[in-house]
């Protein structure tokens, strides 16, 4: 049954009328028009559709409409600012940490949730973060460093 | 035992602990029948008991016998309830004279409407002659509470709430031979003295019982004493006639005693055989000069009726001059309104006395009366009626000279709330011009107390658990009680200065005390002003009282064609019978069995502004505890239009439409219907319902929440639906063996809220064990689908495909339950030591999320109660959780298969990797009991289907795998699971039968 719900996207109120069951990504992408956060799998699984919800890491393709109302939700877009792009945007362009660039969206909003709890983890932190985030191009070196950089690891050797 | 009779004594109260290891508890049986006709007292006869019965229970159990007179004691509440439970007691069964003997009920049909013959001429407006009654027991007590008797060798000590102390003792002496002065009665309330209830009978089966066993005994006072007062009926019963002229003027006065004996002794005294079973006033007279009741009115012709020999003193107050002038007082306002006169003016026109007079008018002028009232059109709505009453009396002095005398005049005014008959006494204005020495403020104060101590037992309910609202087991009657409270302070300034503004001086100059004003406080007036509100505010003439909740409610639904107030005695004689014809093995049985039941006539829907906003909210509140909409709604169906589906073994049901629609759904059904239903399980049409639909746990919903839920359902749009026909095989289809089945497992008694457990316990055992059906799921069923009992009450069932999980102590849980855990789970959907609410359980968490919080915390702390659950997770029992979720960070060696299915499916929500996420499984796999389950069905529903349930905060969002997994991709998943998270638990056999079977039962269902 439709409802008309009350959304806070990218700092923005929107109201819309959905079903609550409906899942957060397909409300994003036709709604929203905000197709910055993918659809990949749909079960959860390979976190191409992660968005941030209240700065958290979320899996939009699983999460129900309703279970966000009154959370701040933000995509891929709300992350730049007038002033630039987000570092960690910017740490994934300068180590060209794309291939078919599917599963980046992902990656990014990934890597922002843990620095947000965390302004330098550890390499062995960010890549067990990383874990569940499927890359189907094999770009997990260079999403890694990129990863890295924007942790602050730029000074360090090596990678693996 | 005797010597330390007295020192015993001194430390004991109302509270059975304090009688210390001594002391016993008593339960008492009443015979199948036993009512008092007319005076004369009759009742089954016991023939037999079966000692062998009791022989088996453990701890001692002592039966006690005298004559009719019945008794178990035990050591506890529970053996003694227990025992006598299974007591076989052979009764010959009394001769039934159906022939309307009964006059409480005679009077009750006539209160609502049923005419007189005298009706005939009343209509020429010329004469009228009723009838008006006073109950033997006004009710059985104030609130439930604990009655304890010592009787020692030569001397008796009662506990005892009550408020006839002199009758009662003498009684007592009549019951044990003893003096008086051998008979102490302790805590004896402070009642208005309007009459017994049977605090008074609890005390002699208490003091019978306890002299048997020669220990104190404790016996709980609770409303099923109402069988006594039922069986007692009336003491009194008056009849008053009068004829009346052109102008409105009453020519001719009349009044006869029809029926006497103001004071009715106890039950235990007729049954023992120490008071001859026959007509009690004629063996005890006491030839006591009698005089006609006073009556301050002058007219013509007046004939007052000598009243009378009633039998014993009249100590314990004025009881004829109550009872006759609420006959007056009540009688005058129907005259006046049959002649179409202002009952006040009537009286002032038959009042002689100056003072009255003044009396009157000041109280008017000051209660702001006019005529009519129309206080029922200033504040009523859909089901709240609002009235105002008119009464007064004076009473001589104790000298009975008249000019000295009180006089009282009350103006009062009520809610009468329609559905649940409460009645709530807004405003009261009491005039009382007592003469000239009286203490203003302590009569003020002294009437305060009084006169709530006259409403109380008029009006209040009876303390219950089936209260809504965050104050769960609070007591709404209390809070109104207060109001009023407020009410009368407000106007007691006017008493005094009343009584003030008409200074009178006494000729003799006696002095008036001043520190008891009680005997010159004349309450008489106040039965009969809230008699006659009640009609200005329904229609209905209440001619004997009290006014309670359960008696309004049955009268006035009786008024509206409603049968709901019959329907409740006819499940009380229905079980009667059974028990008697179980006794004696006659035809009696077999008509209990037959099938037939006769449908109840349809009715058009009733209107939509009915009920008010007020009950359809609470019937909301019952419906979601009752999750109706679950069953009744189909798989993407509109809510309660019925329709889907359950697989039981005996083949496929399905749910009723139970929205108004008149023709598909349940429009017509009248609430006698509804509640037939929702209580017997038979349908409107007399056909059985299959007890796929829990009217077995539905039959315990207090009759205030059936009538909400009727409001609430009736109050719903109608969707004309047609659900598919049912598809059972033989014999299952035929539904007239349905009659065999409620007989056998079908116990439509109401809840009974148990004593020894607190106000928390009883509210939750309501909702869990009636409206909220918890056993409907979680208990197993017997091979004919009836639900298992005693040891297996929640041991948990399959149902649906899905397991519900047990409630007691066999619940499975690795980390064991609490109530605060409990709590968390039913409020929030989930708890962080044990997991989500999935499955059918999820709607069932959303619906009982519309619950104020103590219910839903009464529930917790009643199922606690079922698991011998803690009250709280102590600090050690999340040190073994936090160990159980260490113990499967790792993966075991060998399960590579389901360890990839596992990380690719599951692991990004059910592994904590670090990174913050908001999607992340909050309680570790390692803490599901599903996975500690002897069976794999939740585990395989929650991967198949997933876990959903948008409406609850707590309940995650899990994705079905149904479309990408095989089942053997399933199977290997779901042993890794039970390997990984319970290595403790053996491996689960037969996954791949139950996945395939799932997986097509879900097709089916699902479409």
């Amino acid at each position: 049954m439709t409802r008309t719900l009350t959304l806070t996207v990218n700092r923005q109120s929107h109201r819309i009328a959905v079903a609550p069951e409906t899942n957060l990504l397909h409300v994003l992408r036709n709604d929203l028009a905000l197709n910055g956060p993918k659809y990949g799998c749909g079960l959860g699984e390979c976190g191409a559709c992660t968005v941030l919800v209240d700065g958290l890491a979320a899996r939009a393709c699983v999460l129900p409409v309703a279970a966000v109302i009154g959370h701040e939700v933000t995509t891929l877009e709300g992350l730049a600012t007038p002033d630039g792009l987000d570092p960690v945007q910017t740490a994934f362009i300068e180590k060209q940490a794309a291939q078919c660039g599917y599963c980046l969206n992902g990656m990014i909003m990934s890597v922002r949730a843990l620095l947000n709890r965390d302004p330098h983890p550890s390499k062995e932190s960010i890549r067990a973060a990383l874990e569940h985030n499927l890359c189907r191009c094999g770009t997990h070196v260079e999403i890694l460093e990129a990863a890295y950089r924007a942790a602050g690891h730029d000074d360090e050797e090596g990678c693996a | 035992m005797n010597a330390s009779a007295s020192h015993r004594s001194t430390g004991i109260d109302r509270r059975p602990e304090s009688l210390g290891g001594e002391g016993r508890f008593g339960v008492v049986i009443r015979p199948p029948a036993y009512r008092l006709d007319d005076g004369t007292f009759v009742c089954s006869r016991l023939q037999g008991v079966d000692h062998k019965s009791v022989a088996t229970l453990p701890g001692r159990i002592e039966v006690v016998v005298e004559g009719n007179f019945v008794g178990v004691v035990a050591t506890s509440l529970q053996a003694a309830r227990e025992a006598a439970r299974r007591l076989r007691l052979e009764w010959q069964p009394l001769e039934v004279a159906e022939n309307g003997t009964q006059q409480g009920r005679a009077l009750r049909v006539e209160s609502s409407h049923q005419e007189n013959p005298a009706e005939a001429d009343a209509t020429l407006g010329r004469y009228l002659t009723r009838h008006y009654g006073w109950p033997s027991r006004m009710r059985w007590g104030d609130e439930p509470g604990w009655v304890v008797a010592d009787h020692g060798r030569d001397r008796l000590d009662i506990w005892a709430p009550t408020t006839t102390p002199v009758l009662l003792e003498r009684d007592l002496m009549a019951l044990t031979g003893l003096a008086g002065e051998a008979i102490e009665l302790h805590d004896v309330a402070s009642g208005s003295g309007i009459g017994r209830h049977c605090g008074d009978d609890a005390a002699a089966d208490a003091a019978l019982l306890s002299r048997a066993v020669g220990r104190p005994v404790a016996v709980w006072l609770d409303a099923s004493y109402a069988r006594d007062v039922e069986a007692l009926g009336q003491a009194q019963r008056i009849a008053v006639s009068v004829e009346w002229n052109a102008q409105g003027g009453i020519e001719r006065y009349r009044n006869r005693q029809e029926l006497v004996g103001s004071d009715t002794p106890v039950v235990a005294l007729w049954l023992s055989g120490m008071l001859e079973t026959r007509r009690h006033d004629d063996d005890v007279a006491t030839g006591e000069p009698a005089s006609p009741p006073f009556s301050p009115y002058v007219f013509r012709d007046q004939r007052l009726a000598v009243p009378g020999e009633a039998r014993g003193s009249h100590d314990d107050g004025r009881a004829l001059e109550w009872q006759h002038g609420f006959a007056r007082e009540s009688f005058l306002d129907e005259v006046a309104r049959e002649s179409g006169q202002d009952p006040v003016a009537l009286r002032l026109r038959h009042l002689d006395d100056p003072r009255g007079v003044e009396l009157i008018e000041s109280v008017t002028r000051r209660a702001g009366w006019s005529w009519p009232t129309k206080a029922s059109e200033e504040g009523s709505t859909a089901d709240v009626r609002r009235g105002r009453g008119f009464a007064y009396a004076q009473l001589p002095d104790r000298h009975g000279r008249v000019e000295e005398g009180v006089r009282s005049a009350w103006v009062a005014d009520i809610d009468v709330n329609r559905v649940t008959g409460d009645v709530r006494l807004t405003r009261l204005v009491v005039g009382q011009d007592s003469g000239p020495l009286v203490d203003t403020a302590q009569l003020q104060k002294t009437l305060q107390q009084r006169v709530l101590g006259v409403a109380r037992p008029l009006l209040a309910r009876e303390p219950s658990f089936d209260e809504w609202g965050e104050n769960g087991g609070g007591n709404r009657d209390s809070s109104s009680m207060q109001e009023s409270r407020r009410g009368l302070v407000a106007e007691a300034r006017n008493v005094a200065g009343t009584s003030c503004s008409t200074p009178m001086t006494r000729s003799d100059g006696e002095p008036v005390s001043a520190l008891s004003p009680l005997d010159e406080a004349d309450l008489s007036p106040g039965v009969a002003v809230i008699a006659n509100a009640l009609f200005d505010a329904t229609g209905v003439r209440f001619r004997q009282p009290p006014f309670t909740a359960s008696r309004v409610r049955q009268t006035l639904q009786g008024e509206c064609g409603a049968r709901g107030g019959e329907a409740a005695t006819g499940r009380r004689a229905t079980r009667w019978r059974w028990l008697t014809g179980a006794a004696v093995v006659t035809a009696g049985a077999a008509a209990m069995l037959w099938p037939w039941k006769s449908p109840i006539a349809p009715v058009a829907r009733p209107a939509a502004n009915l009920y008010s906003v007020e009950t359809i909210e609470r019937g909301r509140l019952v419906a979601e505890v009752g999750d109706c909409v679950i069953c009744h709604t189909a798989e993407g169906g509109i809510d309660n239009a019925g329709g889907r589906a359950f697989d039981t073994p005996f083949g496929t049901l399905y749910s009723t439409n139970i929205t108004p629609d008149e023709a598909t759904g349940i429009g017509n059904w009248s609430y006698a219907a509804f509640e037939r239903a929702m209580r017997h399980g038979i349908s409107r049409d007399g056909r059985h319902l299959y007890p796929a639909f829990p009217y077995t746990a539905f039959a315990k919903t207090s009759d205030a929440d059936m009538q909400a839920l009727y409001a609430y359902l009736m109050a719903q749009p109608a969707v004309s639906a047609e659900p598919p026909a049912n598809e059972l095989s033989f014999p299952f289809n035929v539904r007239a063996l349905l009659a065999g089945w409620n007989a056998l497992y079908h116990d439509a008694s109401p809840f009974q809220p148990d004593p020894s457990q607190s106000d928390l316990y009883n509210r939750g055992a309501y909702l869990a064990e009636g409206l909220g059906h918890c056993s409907a799921c979680h208990s197993p069923r017997n091979a004919l689908g009836a639900e298992q009992g005693g040891e297996r009450y929640l041991a948990g069932a399959l149902v649906e495909g899905w397991e519900a999980p047990p409630l007691n102590t066999l619940s499975r849980s690795p980390i064991p339950w609490s109530e605060e855990s409990l709590y968390q789970y039913l409020r929030g959907g989930e708890s962080e030591l044990h997991g989500v609410a999935s499955g059918p359980m999820a709607p069932v968490v959303a619906g009982l999320g519309e619950l104020p919080e103590s219910d839903v915390r009464a529930i917790a702390h009643y199922v606690a109660a079922q698991m011998n659950a803690p009250a709280s997770d102590a600090d050690d029992v999340r040190l073994e959780a936090q160990q159980l979720v260490a113990r499967a960070a790792t993966s075991p060696a060998g399960l590579e298969a389901g360890e990839r299915l596992f990380d690719g499916a599951c692991a990004s929500c059910h592994v904590d990797t670090g990174l913050p996420s908001f999607t992340q499984a909050k309680v570790s796999l390692a803490l599901n009991t599903n996975l500690y389950s002897e069976r794999p069905d939740n585990v395989i529903q929650s991967i198949l289907g997933g876990v959903h349930a948008t409406n609850v905060p707590g309940i995650g969002e899990m994705p079905g795998f149904a479309d990408s997994f095989s089942d053997s991709q399933v199977t290997t998943l779901v042993e890794y699971l039970r390997a990984r998270f319970a290595p403790g638990e053996p491996a689960w056999s037969g996954i791949t039968e139950r996945v395939s079977q799932i997986r097509k039962d879900d097709n089916k269902t699902h479409g």
